[in-house]
């Protein structure tokens, strides 16, 4: 009884939100909230809670019925003037933010192949090592130590290329990494999904141990040391003291060159995914995203209406290995530090978490997905880390068994159980929601007010009749 | 004019020869059918023809260009269609998404246009759109574009499908089993959908059939198969009383049966 | 015509020893014979006088003298591969789906194994014993590894698969993927709660690590030793017991015969009476009890294990069944001896015939690249799949 008034008052409530004043309050509502949320981070600048609830206004927005324009310039606002305050206020936000963007990026990409074309990549980190080893070398000294064994020669004071070639090579970066995903596609796209799943795992794998041991006979990558320093594009002087003037006594401090590059690789990053989710959509909605959920769907029945099987996963792979490639050079740029650890076959299904968390084949879902794994990985089981560490400090003692908390391993380090995490996290999506949390949708396209359904039948007989006949004449 | 011409087929899984020695031909803007006993080898037929086997032997002539050795998408191009056996839509698209699916070798976006949302290419969205809801009507699936496709009963689905292979707008469309679980006045529907694809469209029609009410009524010429085989081919009628047939589908008593019928 | 059990008992213990026997002789020889072309092919060359330079001694009789010991490692290192891959290939053959979890199946036999002995060592009880004693600890140590890693896989496949048995291939696939990642960071987590510790090191005890030496081969002033630890004699022994014994239960028995037919048509067998979903637990059972065997002969072997262990034998483990036909028992052995072989010359050899340009750290990497070529170029498998035909 109470569910059925519950349903009526959402459904009421929904259609209420359709018509224009609906839409206005729900302007004002999402509005109030982020004003509310935004300050309630502002003043309690390290509580987790506070951020969390600011990031749900993302859903709000998404959710709630409104005009583009209003949601767009709702979004922009958002991310364009209150994350940078409350980044600059709390550095760590701002490299929340980035890695949100950045993972986004990442799991879009990786949606393609498997969201949109059904083919499962375990090693997509390859193609993020390639982008981040292709300008860590350029972008830092390692043309000049190519015949130095690794960490004996003191580095040079040059640079191979100017930093403000970062920009360039985030296209370099793009196109070799989509060529190196047709390189790996071409010999392997005709082996079947399981077996592909193997062989893309082991093609990561292939890329990382690349990475450890290019340092000789050449000095490609040096090794497992990796290559630092390298070179961030520079922040006009200029720039950053006209900011100040703006910024400084809304943060309540004088913001560093370092909380400016935070901030700066943020805004690449946003601006680099808005990009991306744009080029996705169009692609979905073309032949070429029809033809690539085809093949998902049914190959054989895809293949026989002309769709280019190899072609086309070929195009996937690329395409999604350019996403992972260009992120791959902010990435480096970012850290200023790449090695090959960083691109092992966790973080391949770190990417594929999100996708599988968000939802397959869902661009809002992949995004939704790769905010969560992102705020689980940084935030939550970092929280849990710290609340243990105090524990461990306090002398209390676990109910029940009594066990002292300073007793427990210093192994036992929650930071570091993503493993359980995602292993829990993709059991329980596949057998209980294998669609994500936010599922994929196809577009409507049908004119509003065209006929609904009468199915079937010329002769307007409605399915049911047409059944009941079946029946009929079967009996 | 002869579109389809087939000559000495072979199609061989291991010891197992599905297809012997197929010789076969169509004429343009003409609905031919073939029949036979389930395991016969026509779903094989129209798998070679539709490259998805390759023969072991023989030469397969359409329109002037040779099928043999090519991939199924390249023959596709050639403006060859086919509906399957077991329905194969893509479930989880909306119906003019399969449709649409259909038209992919007649759209000439690339990727810049697609990228930029060039003129040219909203046009062709638009007029691909038109054309997708056109076929819907065609077949008699009016205003449900958007139901995912799984959604459909059988009968529905059946439609999408022929809708989907009459999109790549083909000179030639092989219908396997189209009517397959249909009640009488689908079936009828479907008949007359036919003769319409025949008339309006100009397309020719081969079908694989088991309703003889179908195949009867509107083949031009049945062609028979048995284990792999052709062993009659004719007009209804011819075929109707040829004892190799009825041997062929009932056995040698029925035959001898009806034999003894005929001369009686 | 009924067979005697004589009969068929011999046959089915014989027919795999046989065919044991042939393929490590096979590819011994063959790959013995490579070896030996290409030092010949270069003799003189670059390769050759740096080798020279360095070590005094030319590239053939380096290769010659070298061949005795790494031909015994690599059949060791072989048949641990060939028991690993059983596990795969047996869940593969009846539910078409790769057990991606049961690398770490393997590796929670070892940590079961090796805790045991720990514990044993710790009462003292290891210490004392010699000899026969020995050997009946680690047997026993190995029997509750096998036990714990083969319920593992019952529980594994009732909670994360059974469900799934019906979606898309990738679902199960995924949660597979899930389970083995959870199951590596459980073993760490036991271990962290209840040792602290990251790594296990087996205890040693008994004889296993003395060597019998079977040549001694004199080169460039010093002599090869060619020997074999015993412990390397106790882990082929094990192997080749296993191989045989899961050999003869396919073939030669009831269950196996259910398996069989669970694996060719999973409607008709249920339909004959079978219980399926009981034979497919009895099936992760048995390839996990014998995964779990083969994790603690690769701690006796390697002696150390962390909770990782698992991820490079269990996908070079599934490269090999691959390579002798995914289902196809008799092919995982070939493809584990090949592999283990192709792996242990790689690892000896490399290094020098690329003048140290590129050395045993790639060995890992190799069995991806044979992986992608068996792929590629023979799908099935030198041996041909077994796997059940879906209507």
């Amino acid at each position: 009884m109470a569910t059925n008034t519950l349903k009526r008052t959402f459904s009421r409530a929904k259609d209420f939100l359709q018509t224009e004043k609906g839409g206005i309050i729900a302007i004002i509502f999402t509005v109030a909230y982020l004003l509310v949320t935004g300050l309630l981070v502002y003043f309690f600048i390290q509580s987790l809670v506070a951020f969390l609830l600011f990031l749900a206004s993302g859903l709000l927005v998404y959710y709630l019925p409104m005009p583009i324009k209003a949601k767009v310039i709702i979004s922009l606002v958002a991310a364009l003037v209150i994350i940078p305050i409350l980044g600059i206020r709390n550095i760590f936000y701002l490299e929340v933010m980035f890695q949100i963007c950045l993972f986004s990026s990442l799991a879009l990409g990786l949606n393609i192949v498997v969201g949109f074309t059904g083919l499962l990549n375990l090693g997509y980190v390859a193609f993020y090592a390639v982008g981040a080893y292709t300008w860590a070398f350029f972008g830092s000294q390692q043309m000049y130590l190519l015949h130095s064994i690794p960490g004996s020669q003191p580095a040079t004071n040059a640079f191979f290329l100017p930093a403000d070639m970062f920009y360039l090579f985030a296209f370099v970066g793009m196109a070799v990494a989509a060529i190196v995903g047709i390189l790996l596609g071409l010999p392997v796209l005709r082996v079947r999904g399981d077996y592909l799943a193997i062989v893309t795992l082991g093609f990561g794998e292939v890329i990382r141990v690349l990475a450890n041991n290019l340092d000789k006979p050449i000095n490609l990558t040096n090794g497992p040391q990796g290559i630092t320093p390298i070179q961030q594009p520079t922040l006009p002087q200029g720039l950053q003291d006209a900011l100040r003037v703006v910024l400084n006594p809304l943060v309540g401090h004088n913001v560093t060159q370092g909380e400016f590059y935070n901030l700066f690789f943020y805004l690449i990053t946003l601006l680099v995914i808005l990009v991306v989710v744009g080029v996705v959509v169009r692609l979905d909605n073309s032949k070429i995203g029809r033809a690539w959920t085809a093949i998902r769907e049914d190959e054989v029945a895809a293949v026989a209406m002309g769709i280019p099987a190899v072609k086309m996963k070929l195009a996937a792979f690329a395409v999604a290995a350019s996403f992972a490639g260009i992120m791959g050079v902010i990435f480096a740029a970012n850290r200023t530090f790449v090695s090959p650890e960083s691109f092992n076959f966790l973080q391949s299904i770190n990417v594929l978490t999100m996708v599988i968390l968000g939802g397959m084949g869902s661009i809002p879902g992949v995004i939704l997905g790769a905010a969560a794994v992102t705020v689980l990985n940084l935030q939550v089981l970092q929280g849990l880390s710290l609340s243990l560490n105090e524990l461990r400090q306090s002398g209390g003692v676990i109910p029940i068994i009594n066990f002292a908390w300073k007793d427990l391993s210093s192994q036992l380090d929650p930071a570091k159980y993503q493993r359980l995490l995602f292993g829990l996290i993709l059991i329980i999506m596949m057998i209980y929601r294998p669609a994500g949390l936010i599922p994929e949708k196809r577009r409507k396209r049908m004119p509003a007010g065209s006929e609904k359904p009468k199915e079937l039948d010329n002769n307007n007989n409605s399915a049911v009749e047409a059944n009941q006949e079946a029946h009929n004449d079967a009996s | 004019m002869t579109l389809l011409e087939t000559k000495g087929v072979t199609k061989r899984f291991g010891g197992l020869v599905a297809v012997h020695n197929m010789d076969f031909n169509e004429e343009e803007g003409k609905i031919y059918s073939i029949i036979g006993p389930n395991g016969a080898g026509k779903t094989t037929f129209f798998n070679t023809l539709t490259g998805i086997y390759k023969p072991e032997e023989g030469a397969i002539t359409f329109d002037g260009h040779s099928l043999v050795g090519r991939r199924p998408d390249q023959i596709s191009a050639l403006a060859i269609a086919r509906t399957f056996q077991n329905i194969r839509l893509f479930g989880t698209m909306t119906v003019v998404e399969n449709i649409l699916v259909g038209m992919n070798n007649r759209l000439h976006q690339n990727s810049i246009g697609t990228l930029l949302h060039s003129k040219g290419f909203r046009e062709e969205e638009e007029s691909a759109f038109k054309r997708a809801c056109e076929l819907m009507d065609f077949v008699g699936l009016k205003g449900i574009g958007d139901e995912l496709a799984l959604n459909l009963p059988y009968g529905g689905q059946r439609r999408i499908e022929i809708a989907r292979a009459l999109a790549s707008q083909p000179k030639l469309l092989l219908l396997d089993e189209p009517t397959a679980g249909m009640n009488p006045h689908e079936t009828d529907d479907a008949i007359r959908l036919f003769r319409r694809v025949r008339d309006e469209l100009g397309i020719t029609i081969l079908l694989i059939e088991h309703d003889m009410r179908v195949v009867m009524g509107i083949s031009e010429r049945i062609t028979v198969m048995d284990y792999g085989e052709k062993i009659a081919e004719g007009t209804p009628a011819e075929i109707r009383s040829n004892p190799r047939v009825i041997e062929a589908y009932l056995g040698r008593g029925a035959a001898a049966e009806q034999m003894a019928e005929g001369e009686a | 015509m009924r067979r005697t059990f004589a009969a068929t008992f011999l046959r089915e213990i014989f027919r795999p020893l046989g065919q044991i026997l042939i393929f490590i002789t096979a590819t011994g020889l063959v790959l013995s014979a490579v070896m030996l072309l290409l030092a010949v092919l270069l003799r003189g060359s670059a390769i050759d006088q740096a080798l020279i330079g360095r070590n005094s001694v030319d590239l053939l009789t380096y290769t010659l003298a070298n061949l005795p010991q790494v031909l015994l490692d690599g059949i060791t290192l072989g048949f641990v591969y060939a028991t690993i891959a059983l596990g795969y290939t047996m869940v593969y053959g009846v539910l078409e789906f790769i057990n991606f979890a049961h690398s770490e199946i393997f590796a929670i036999g070892a940590f079961v194994g090796v805790e045991v002995l720990i514990a044993l060592q710790g009462a003292g009880v290891l210490a004392n014993s010699t000899g026969f004693g020995a050997y009946a600890w680690l047997i026993f140590a190995m029997l509750c590894g096998m036990a714990a890693s083969g319920l593992t896989a019952v529980l594994m496949e009732r909670v994360a698969y059974r469900p799934l048995r019906n979606a898309p291939r990738l679902v199960p696939l995924i949660s597979a993927i899930g389970v083995s990642f959870f199951l590596q960071d459980l073993i760490r987590l036991v271990e962290s709660l209840t040792t602290g510790q990251f790594y296990r090191v087996i205890p040693s005890f008994g004889n296993f690590e003395d060597r019998v030496s079977l040549a001694t081969i004199p080169l460039a002033g010093s002599t090869i030793n060619v020997s074999i630890q015993n412990k390397s004699i106790l882990v082929i022994l094990v192997a080749v017991l296993m191989l045989v014994g899961l050999n003869y239960l396919v073939n030669a028995t009831k269950l196996g015969k259910a398996i069989r037919s669970v694996a060719q048509d999973r409607r008709s067998a249920s339909l004959m009476g079978i219980n399926v979903n009981l034979i497919i637990s009895a099936t992760f059972l048995i390839g996990g009890a014998l995964g779990g065997a083969a994790g603690l002969l690769y701690a006796l072997k390697f002696t150390r294990i962390d909770p990782f262990m698992g991820f490079f034998p269990g996908i070079k483990a599934f490269t090999a069944a691959v390579m002798g036909g995914i289902g196809n028992i008799t092919g995982a052995m070939l493809g584990g001896i090949v592999l283990g072989m192709l792996e242990t010359f790689a690892g000896s050899f490399l290094s020098v015939y690329t003048m140290g340009a590129a050395g045993a750290e790639y060995t890992d990497i190799l069995a991806f690249g044979i992986l992608i070529l068996v792929l590629i170029f023979r799908p099935t498998g030198f041996l041909g799949e077994q796997v059940g035909q879906k209507a």
